[in-house]
């Protein structure tokens, strides 16, 4: 089981990532370091699906040459990048409302810890 | 040539969504007549395109002529096409609700607020429309990014409710698209149609299964299922008052269809029933849903928060009766979601108005509304006992089609669960109704000037409590058209 893990770098990457950014989520008050944690699990899955197109050996999806047979396992599986890539453009646009919203609370409160604006709330 | 049509439902408002800045920066007074008429035109390519789903079978259009499995597809099917035609016609009318209520909450961000609304519903048929796993999710994002932004709109309170809201939105998005991962890395393909052909040669693989509980637990967060149901209460009781009824009656309703179709388009029917054990599960967390949040809503004392609770426990009825695994409970499930959504969009305008007329949020500032508000109490009775469930409206044959789903699977936890569900919105609409008819000396006494809410809400108003009416007496018709053209292939 644990060797199974160890021999799958890239997986454990997205599962030490995908912690961090839950645990940085859930244990800080501070609403910007709970952004930099959503961040970092949104990062995390798009670390996955990248690797889920992966293979050893291969290289990018452009045609090496024009003629003759095309060989599916010289490339990398293009789909995962192409998915990823609106991913991160969802991912983007969530932080953009994300941090828009964080301007107009600390406008409307003075604060971005969340507990000071809980005591204001009450 | 009908393939156009579907394609114009998403985007007649999606268009309307990105003219409204500039028409607004040059005629405000415009955007509402704009947003109106495409939402008008949408449901009106919404119906037509309907009916030859209905008449004809699945309507399917293909975005850049890209065939499907490799290009994107948007498809019309008979369950699609009933949840597009009951989402344009709410949005139209929460639309039209809105108008008066603008000015006071928003002032010059009307502007805003059309765009984002339009986009919502552009991003919402979307979904009931996508064909494609990952489409789904960026429309599923497009519609949480609105809601995010429409909750804040007003700012104050509805500022944290909708940091919150965004911050479980994008968790319960990162899992949907981990699940996503999953299912490609299992089969290779993201097209719906061809996910359920390649499953059988990996049904067993462990990655299918870690793919589909990533994707419930994300979807269940969208939908706001106990006990992922934290963001909803604040959120939709802080939202503008014109906005909330939206978000009430559509969002989770159509992050709700999402999963059904996840269930038994993407895995099919025989899937579920025979291999894994989702449907029990579902079925239990419904039943939970279902008690809990009703009696959550019992408890309240503001009045858009107990909606928004007894909202909660009506997910989980809806859940129930899809779960149960037979035809006439998925019927029942499907009607009772139709039914929901109008309901929801009701009670949301109700607590709007009263909210706009006199003030008043809490249960006990209620005293006397009868004599007040005669149009707005007259509504909120008929919704109340379609809340319930009493007959002739359509919540009382939506929850009598499921007992009768359950009864046929002998699965008496969910009778149970949808009677006490019923016996405990019947104690909490009792405390409003003895409020609205009850003791004239409420605390304060706000409702002694105030004269009835201003006619657009009470057409909108009057308009949805009489097609809760229409849906109740012609239940036989509708449920007959979904049994026939919206029930899965391989349900038993």
């Amino acid at each position: 089981m644990f060797e199974n893990l160890l021999s799958r770098p890239n997986f454990m990457t997205f599962i030490i990532l995908f912690i961090f950014g839950l645990t940085i989520m859930v244990t800080h008050h501070n609403l910007i370091k709970k952004l930099i944690g959503m961040y970092l699990l949104q990062t995390s899955v798009f670390v996955f699906l990248v690797n889920t197109g992966a293979k050893f050996g291969s290289t990018v999806p452009i045609l090496l040459s024009a003629g003759g047979s095309i060989e599916p396992s010289n490339y990398a599986n293009p789909l995962p990048h192409a998915l990823v890539v609106t991913g991160i453009v969802v991912g983007v646009s969530t932080l953009g409302v994300s941090l828009g919203l964080t301007i107009a609370i600390w406008r409307c409160y003075g604060s971005i810890e969340e507990d000071e604006i809980n005591e204001r709330l009450e | 040539m009908t393939g156009q049509a579907v394609g114009l439902i998403l985007l007649l408002p999606f268009f309307a969504a990105i003219a409204m800045p500039m028409l607004g920066s040059w005629r405000r007074s415009w955007c509402q007549p704009l947003a109106l008429s495409s939402v008008g035109l949408m449901g009106l390519s919404a119906l037509s395109a309907s009916y030859i789903a209905v008449a004809q079978g699945p309507v399917q259009y293909a975005m850049g002529g890209w065939e499907p499995p490799v290009g994107i597809v948007l498809i019309l099917d008979g369950f699609s096409s009933l949840i597009a035609v009951a989402l344009s016609f709410v949005s139209l009318a929460c639309l039209f609700f809105g108008g008066p209520l603008l000015p006071k909450d928003l002032g010059v961000k009307v502007v805003l607020y059309y765009s984002l609304v339009l986009m919502l519903i552009s991003a919402l048929a979307g979904i009931t429309l996508a064909g494609d796993l990952f489409n789904l999710f960026v429309f599923i994002e497009v519609a949480a990014l609105c809601s995010y932004a429409l909750v804040g709109l007003a700012g104050g309170r509805g500022l944290m409710a909708a940091f919150r809201y965004l911050l479980l939105g994008t968790i319960g998005a990162s899992f949907y698209l981990l699940g996503v991962g999953y299912f490609y890395a299992a089969t290779g393909t993201l097209n719906m149609a061809d996910f359920l052909v390649r499953l059988p040669d990996v049904l067993h693989s462990k990655a299918v299964f870690t793919g589909l509980i990533f994707i419930f637990l994300g979807l269940a967060i969208k939908a706001a299922m106990v006990p992922f149901h934290g963001w909803l209460p604040d959120a939709y009781s802080h939202a503008p008052a014109a906005v909330a009824p939206l978000l009430a009656s559509l969002v989770t309703k159509v992050s709700l269809y999402a999963m059904i179709r996840i269930m038994f388009w993407v895995l099919g029917a025989g899937t579920l029933a025979s291999e894994l054990p989702i449907l029990f599960l579902l079925g239990l967390g419904g039943a939970i849903a279902a008690v809990v949040g009703a009696f959550l809503a019992l408890t309240q004392q503001d009045l858009r928060r107990m909606f928004a609770y007894g909202g909660i426990s009506h997910v989980g009825l809806i859940v129930i009766g899809i779960a149960v695994g037979n035809k006439t409970g998925f019927a029942g499930g499907i009607f009772y979601m139709v039914n929901d959504a109008v309901m929801q969009a009701t009670l949301f305008f109700i607590a709007g108005a009263i909210w706009h007329r006199c003030g008043a949020r809490d249960l006990s500032q209620l005293g006397n509304l009868w004599a007040q508000m005669p149009w707005t109490s007259a509504a909120l009775i008929v919704t109340a006992l379609s809340m319930i469930g009493i007959p002739p409206t359509g919540g009382f044959f939506g929850k009598w089609y499921m007992v009768l789903g359950a009864m046929e699977a002998t699965n008496y936890v969910a009778v149970a669960a949808i009677l006490s569900s019923t016996l405990l919105t019947l104690a909490y609409f009792v405390r409003i109704i003895e409020r609205i008819f009850g003791d004239k000396h409420s605390d304060p006494p706000v409702a002694q000037l105030t004269a009835e809410a201003p006619t657009e809400m009470r057409v909108s108003m009057g308009i949805l409590a009489a097609s809760i009416l229409v849906l109740g007496l012609f239940s036989d018709q509708i449920v007959g058209l979904i049994l026939r053209s919206a029930v899965p292939p391989g349900l038993g």
